[in-house]
């Protein structure tokens, strides 16, 4: 399950006309898909953000990795139109509550799964965040795919000593988590402290500001792709407004 | 009865990769056996195959004659037992005492034969003064004993070894030949996955050469680590005592240094007879 929602997370390098664009674009891009789904308030205004996300989705190949992770909040969804009818809302509302939710993972996802971390370093030290949160932050992003490898390794080792992660009930199933949470933890405190060492014999943080190799510039790809997206958002919100 | 048999196993990884390609072999009940390769040479997933981590795409693996198609983990590994090569992946328990329990305990032994064979495989492998240290404290040595007493606490006849010499030092390669000797002098069938070729040299094992997730040479060690061109190939260095068997010209590898030492010496009297 977990690893079915971080690989619908998990950065793959490919060269596409949506990965080769500025991660700022992306951002842009990621937050407007974002928008138009919360902003959608019926079926059909959610079924056209649903195409303007596959449309991104096609052009960057990951269509099938995201309808994977659309897959995997089928049952999220459901539960949200339970309780939205439980809570007095209407079938047809609730619905779109879920597509919402969908479009909310998967938008997100689509910014993620086209975007490495170190562009998102970047992204985020344009934005002027601290340089140790923005570090901090994509150095876990980075170790995601790590940890997963070391969740299987675990997991593997934990079943060849008997032990079966699934048998029982609920209370011997959280209980079945500890041998191979504890070793997970442990692995990443000591790869996180091994990792601090490595970064300060390495001169982290020998100057306040440190220079860049690489600077965010924005290409001619990227101001086509502004000249689409921009327009084309502002002509969809006039016409949700003209459909309200 | 063959202790492994592996009929034309493939391995398709999930993001398509062939990690392992048609693979046959058998292994004897107490045999022992070295599979040496390069990285990604398909050595930890034929490895995984044996107590069903992973099943075959294609092809069929017995483990005594079951195939592990009809088996689970669980069940397999009650007569494979399998020692990962990072020992931290695998301890997490408060003491080693607990951490041996943990695999008898989910095997259904009773508390009492618990409590004996922890008692037997603390003493036999050297951990009874550390019984109630945590397992995170101790030395990688002794971790990587831990590791395989855990294992041998609930006596499987298979044992396979991932790797068991990675981040040991020489005084713990020499226990873990012991291990190993002792093992088989059980008449325990053992596998083990290792590059270091100088730590089996020893043994002088059948030897299982691996690439590209094919078996590209299986042989007697003697004729294996005289090939210097297939281990090159592989990934692999030659053990010293191969080389120096090699440079000199002779049609075996020296068992050790003394064996060189008296057959280099051998070459002076001769000359001098002469």
């Amino acid at each position: 399950m977990a690893q079915v929602l971080l690989e619908g997370l998990k950065f793959r390098y490919q060269r596409s006309v949506i990965h080769n664009l500025d991660p700022r674009v992306k951002l842009l891009l990621t937050a407007m898909l974002f928008a138009f789904s919360l902003i959608g308030s019926n079926f059909y205004q959610e079924a056209i953000t649903f195409c303007l996300i596959a449309i991104p989705a096609v052009l960057a190949r990951v269509l099938r990795r995201l309808m994977k992770l659309m897959v995997f909040a089928i049952p999220f969804s459901l539960f949200i139109i339970l309780l939205n009818i439980w809570g007095g809302g209407t079938i047809l509302h609730s619905f779109v509550i879920a597509i919402r939710f969908i479009e909310i993972v998967s938008s997100t996802s689509l910014f993620f799964v086209t975007t490495s971390p170190d562009e998102l370093e970047y992204v985020l030290r344009w934005f002027r965040f601290p340089r140790d949160f923005v570090f901090a932050f994509a150095t876990s992003i980075r170790f995601v795919p790590v940890m997963m490898i070391d969740l299987n390794q675990i997991i593997d080792a934990q079943k060849s000593r008997g032990l079966e992660i699934e048998k029982g009930g609920p209370i011997k199933r959280i209980r079945n988590l500890v041998p191979v949470l504890v070793p997970l933890i442990v692995t990443a405190l000591v790869r996180s402290g091994e990792l601090a060492e490595a970064m300060e014999a390495r001169g982290y943080g020998a100057v306040k500001k440190p220079t860049s190799l690489f600077n965010l510039k924005l290409q001619s790809n990227d101001l086509m792709a502004l000249s689409i997206i921009i327009p084309g958002f502002i002509a969809l919100i006039l016409l949700y407004l003209v459909m309200i | 009865m063959a202790a492994i048999e592996f009929s034309s196993v493939s391995y398709r990884m999930p993001n398509g990769v062939l990690a392992l390609d048609n693979i046959d072999m058998t292994i004897k009940e107490g045999e022992l056996v070295a599979i040496v390769g390069g990285n990604g040479a398909g050595k930890t997933t034929l490895l995984k195959h044996l107590n069903g981590l992973l099943k075959p795409s294609r092809g069929e693996v017995r483990i005594f004659g079951k195939s592990t198609k009809d088996s689970s983990v669980a069940q397999l590994s009650r007569e494979v037992g399998l020692v990962f090569q990072n020992s931290d992946h695998q301890l997490f328990s408060e003491s080693v005492k607990a951490e041996i329990a943990f695999g008898l305990r989910n095997f259904g032994f009773s508390e009492s034969e618990i409590e004996s064979r922890i008692e037997e495989v603390v003493n036999y492998y050297g951990l009874a003064e550390m019984l109630d240290r945590a397992p995170m404290t101790l030395s990688g040595g002794e971790k990587k004993r831990l590791c395989i007493a855990t294992v041998m606490a609930w006596e499987p006849k298979i044992l396979a070894l991932d790797e068991p010499t990675v981040g040991q030092d020489y005084l713990n390669k020499l226990r873990l030949r012991d291990v190993v000797k002792s093992l088989l002098r059980k008449g325990r069938t053992v596998l083990i996955v290792s590059h270091d070729l100088e730590f089996l040299w020893p043994f002088k094992p059948r030897t299982i050469v691996m690439g590209m997730g094919k078996i590209l040479a299986d042989a007697p060690a003697d004729q294996i680590y005289l090939d210097s061109e297939l281990l090159e190939k592989s990934g692999l260095r030659q053990p010293q005592l191969a080389m120096l068997a090699n440079a000199l010209g002779r049609d075996r590898p020296f068992s050790d240094a003394d064996e060189a030492a008296n057959w280099v010496k051998g070459l002076f009297v001769r000359r001098y007879d002469e």
